[in-house]
């Protein structure tokens, strides 16, 4: 897995890519949390390049997203389609983040 | 015809689950599995063996093994460890109407598990527990 973060003025973009497990998604709690301490309260994850999501990695959409709605914030996702798409709507969770196709729609959103 | 059983077994670590992905690998290729279907096998297996990691010995040590058995287009697949009876089919579904603030955040692999798979079967024997599936079987979801 890879994440790569790009600052814009009114949230962070997240570009996650390959696959994220039980191994390495705690990595992405690491780089949410980093945002949300400087004081950013949107986060966008594209996962467009993602191949791969297994619970693990939705708990930590689910706690990430969580702790931005506590500070009137949003965890936005966008790109979502393969695997990751039926996991998300297997759970039911694409039903709980804001959905978007790309992340300059979800930025235009804000 | 249904090739012999290839088993492997490792340490029940999540640390294992990709050199599980990488056994199982070989018999979804000999069984002629697509690569959106490995991706589902392996989701499968890591929910599995994650469970297994965390809760099966209860903090102490203890193996787990795989075993698959490739046919055309298809594997029968056994997940076999010693720790405590634990039977996946018997735990309660999480709540999936609850809302962001409310939904708890675990309780989600066993819920992909039968979902993708479609039919598992449990049993407990010998102190062991065994789980197995067919992949990709009756019940298994498309791309």
């Amino acid at each position: 897995m890879k994440i790569e973060a790009t600052q814009f003025e009114k949230a962070i973009v997240l570009k996650v890519s390959g696959r994220m497990d039980a191994e390495n998604a705690g990595e992405f709690d690491k780089a949410c949390e980093l945002w949300i301490s400087q004081g950013f309260k949107h986060l966008i994850a594209d996962l467009a390049d993602l191949q791969y999501v297994s619970s693990m990695g939705l708990r930590s959409f689910l706690a990430a997203a969580q702790r931005l709605k506590s500070v009137s914030g949003s965890l936005m996702i966008c790109g979502l389609r393969g695997l990751p798409r039926q996991v998300f709507e297997m759970t039911k969770l694409d039903s709980l983040f804001p959905i978007y196709e790309t992340a300059p729609q979800a930025l235009a959103a804000l | 015809m249904a090739s012999p059983f290839e088993r492997l077994s490792l340490p029940a670590r999540v640390e294992s689950v990709r050199l599980f992905h990488q056994f199982v690998r070989r018999g979804a290729e000999a069984a002629g599995l697509d690569s959106p279907d490995m991706n589902k096998l392996d989701l499968v297996l890591e929910e599995i063996l994650v469970n297994i990691a965390r809760y099966a010995y209860q903090g102490g040590a203890g193996d787990v093994q795989v075993a698959y058995s490739a046919e055309a287009g298809s594997l029968l697949v056994e997940v076999t460890d010693a720790g405590r009876s634990f039977n996946p089919l018997d735990s309660a579904p999480p709540d999936l109407a609850l809302g962001l603030a409310d939904r708890p955040i675990g309780g989600l692999g066993v819920l992909l598990v039968k979902q993708i798979v479609g039919s598992l079967s449990y049993r407990r024997q010998d102190g062991q527990n065994k789980l197995s599936f067919r992949f990709p079987g009756p019940g298994t979801i498309s791309t």
